[in-house]
């Protein structure tokens, strides 16, 4: 489902986000702090603050895992949405602080000449490790939502 | 606490782009980013409708939508939970967002591809700040609400029109910090707004014109809202591009194009302001920046009750200045002045007026201008009235609504500018006087 070039764009500076819907079809989303590909790229996990997600992570466990994660590098616009409807949540695993630390950085240099505050955007990505939490999924469905006649066409 | 979201409105921006979280009828979630929210009320967002795309076909199949937007200033982020009302293609907030989204197409190199197919409104069900730390917002760089005050208190103790209109001028400067801007005052019966004053350009541009419906100016006229643009966009120029444009049309024989606009190149933002009273558009305040999101929510509130003051005052001046009328004064008589002759020309087609082949003015001031010449040289006359301008028929006001003491404004601005050697000069409430250098030869044609 993902390619090795949208594969690599997921892990680079790139904004993440993440979204599930109750069973009134009320979405909540969060920010994700960082991603890693595991089962030889098959599936995908997502890191979040299980503060700011509260109803994110109790709207994966009433849809039975339906997810929807879009990553966008904002340089270029480039945006990818996957989907998946298999998502679990998992507990944090401590080496995985390495993925994150690096996310951040990355994202700080991709934002930063862009005009962003550099205080401004580890505020937005701050994090207490006890507060972790991982979600992975097996993507479904890719569309590109680069911005365009072509956004929403999918992938693969 | 729920925030408000008048107290958020930075978070609209633009500059960190929101999320927005859709469901279809099998319950499968759908996420996009956004690229403009846009201020309603406390109550209602307007979200861009840019692409038919899931969002959209989602919304239409009645989803509950969620937003989450993000401070470029504090890092603080907020979800909030709407429900979609209409769309709206075309009025006041479509053309809001419209320019709004132009400037943000052209700062993420999207200009070819953003293009605002409508505006959805939503009402806001809920807003919750997500929990995290947030930084401290930059101080302020003014305090509006003092500007507002000290400004609408030195605009109450202007006696006149001209006075009103220089302290108006000088307030947005020391008040309100603003370096650059014009005054463009409503020309309702040829659809034109014509520059009355301006600070912070080499030249004044007094007398340009500019076509109600053209650029940031035009539209702010035509819709009588405020447009606001926060990053630089070919789009929305406003200057000789434009007018090439209308010149192309073939209107172009109507519309003053001997005087150039003033203006900044370089603005990445702009925002102009109607200038309204009682259902009236008088004219439209245009400021502009070399800076990025020069102008957030914040300052178009301020300006825009900053406006409201100043079309009430207007209006005021406007009314007196015809209504009443001062005794004349004792008139001296002034000794014949000496020299070579001033050469006057008018041209009847357009009304337009030329001192020693200079170009000076056309239209209603050229007429005014040419028939206060006539009357000085033909019967010495000196001194004269709004109230005998306004049924002389060689000058054809468009309307008793013309703002008449505007266009003598500018007409004695055009004369001074250009030390023509001619003076008009208030001496009362709707009367004012004419005096000359040198000895004058009228031409016609």
């Amino acid at each position: 489902m993902l390619d090795s070039d949208n594969a690599a764009f997921i892990l680079t500076g790139v904004s993440i986000s993440l979204a599930s819907c109750n069973p009134g079809r009320l979405p909540s989303m969060s920010r994700g702090l960082g991603c890693k590909l595991i089962d030889d790229g098959r599936q995908v996990t997502i890191f979040l603050r299980r503060s700011q997600s509260e109803a994110l992570l109790e709207n994966i466990r009433s849809s039975g895992g339906r997810v929807a994660n879009v990553f966008s590098l904002p340089s270029s616009n480039r945006t990818l949405q996957l989907k998946g409807s298999n998502a679990r949540i998992v507990p944090f695993a401590a080496e995985d602080i390495a993925v994150i630390d690096g996310h951040i950085a990355d994202f700080v240099l991709e934002v930063v000449p862009l005009g962003m505050s550099e205080a401004v955007v580890r505020a937005i990505l701050a994090y207490q490790p006890d507060d972790l939490v991982s979600v992975v999924y097996s993507p479904s469905a890719a569309f590109s939502q680069t911005p365009g006649p072509k956004a929403g066409a999918p992938l693969g | 606490m729920t925030p408000r979201l008048d107290t958020i409105r930075e978070c609209l921006e633009g500059v960190i782009p929101g999320h927005i979280a859709t469901c279809d009828a099998e319950g499968i979630p759908n996420l996009a980013y956004l690229s403009q929210v846009q201020f309603i009320d406390n109550e209602h967002v307007a979200l861009s409708y840019q692409f038919f795309n899931r969002t959209r076909q989602n919304i239409l199949a009645h989803s509950p939508v969620r937003l989450m937007l993000t401070s470029h200033l504090t890092g603080a982020q907020y979800r909030l939970t709407l429900a979609y009302l209409r769309t709206e293609t075309a009025g006041p907030l479509f053309e809001q967002m419209k320019a709004k989204l132009a400037g943000i197409a052209s700062h993420t190199g999207m200009s070819e591809v953003f293009r605002l197919l409508g505006s959805d409104v939503y009402r806001i069900l809920a807003i919750e700040q997500v929990p995290g730390p947030t930084v401290a917002p930059p101080p302020p760089v003014v305090n509006y609400l003092t500007a507002l005050r000290r400004a609408t208190g030195r605009l109450a103790g202007c006696g006149n029109l001209e006075r009103l209109l220089e302290t108006a001028l000088d307030c947005l400067g020391s008040e309100f910090g603003i370096s650059h801007v014009m005054l463009l005052m409503h020309d309702e019966g040829r659809g034109r707004l014509y520059t009355l004053a301006s600070r912070g350009y080499p030249q004044s541009g007094i007398g340009s014109e500019i076509p109600v419906g053209a650029g940031v100016i035009g539209i702010c006229a035509r819709e009588r809202i405020p447009i606001r643009i926060g990053f630089m966009t070919s789009e929305y120029g406003y200057g000789r591009t434009i007018r090439d444009g209308v010149e192309a049309d073939g209107q172009g024989d109507s519309l003053e194009t001997a005087i150039p606009l003033p203006g900044l190149p370089e603005a990445r933002s702009q925002m102009a302001v109607p200038i309204t009273a009682f259902d009236r558009l008088l004219g439209v305040l245009y400021l502009e920046n070399v800076a990025d999101l020069n102008f957030g929510y914040d300052d178009e509130d301020a300006l825009v009750a900053f406006a409201a003051q100043l079309g009430l005052a207007m209006h005021h001046h406007q009314e007196a200045e015809e209504l009443v009328e001062d005794a004349p004064g004792v008139e001296g008589s002034t000794p014949a002045p000496a020299g070579p002759p001033l050469l006057v020309r008018h041209f009847a087609a357009n009304d337009s007026i030329f001192i020693d082949d200079d170009y000076l003015i056309k239209g209603v001031a050229g007429a005014i201008l040419w028939t206060l010449l006539t009357d000085f040289v033909e019967r010495r006359r000196t001194g004269f009235t709004n109230k005998g301008l306004r049924v002389d028929p060689r000058i054809r006001l468009p309307s008793v609504s013309d703002n008449l003491e505007a266009r003598l404004v500018l007409l004695q601005r055009r004369l001074e500018e250009r030390a023509a050697g001619i003076h008009l000069k208030k001496t009362g409430r709707g009367r004012f006087s004419l005096s000359v250098d040198r000895p004058l030869q009228l031409v016609s044609g």
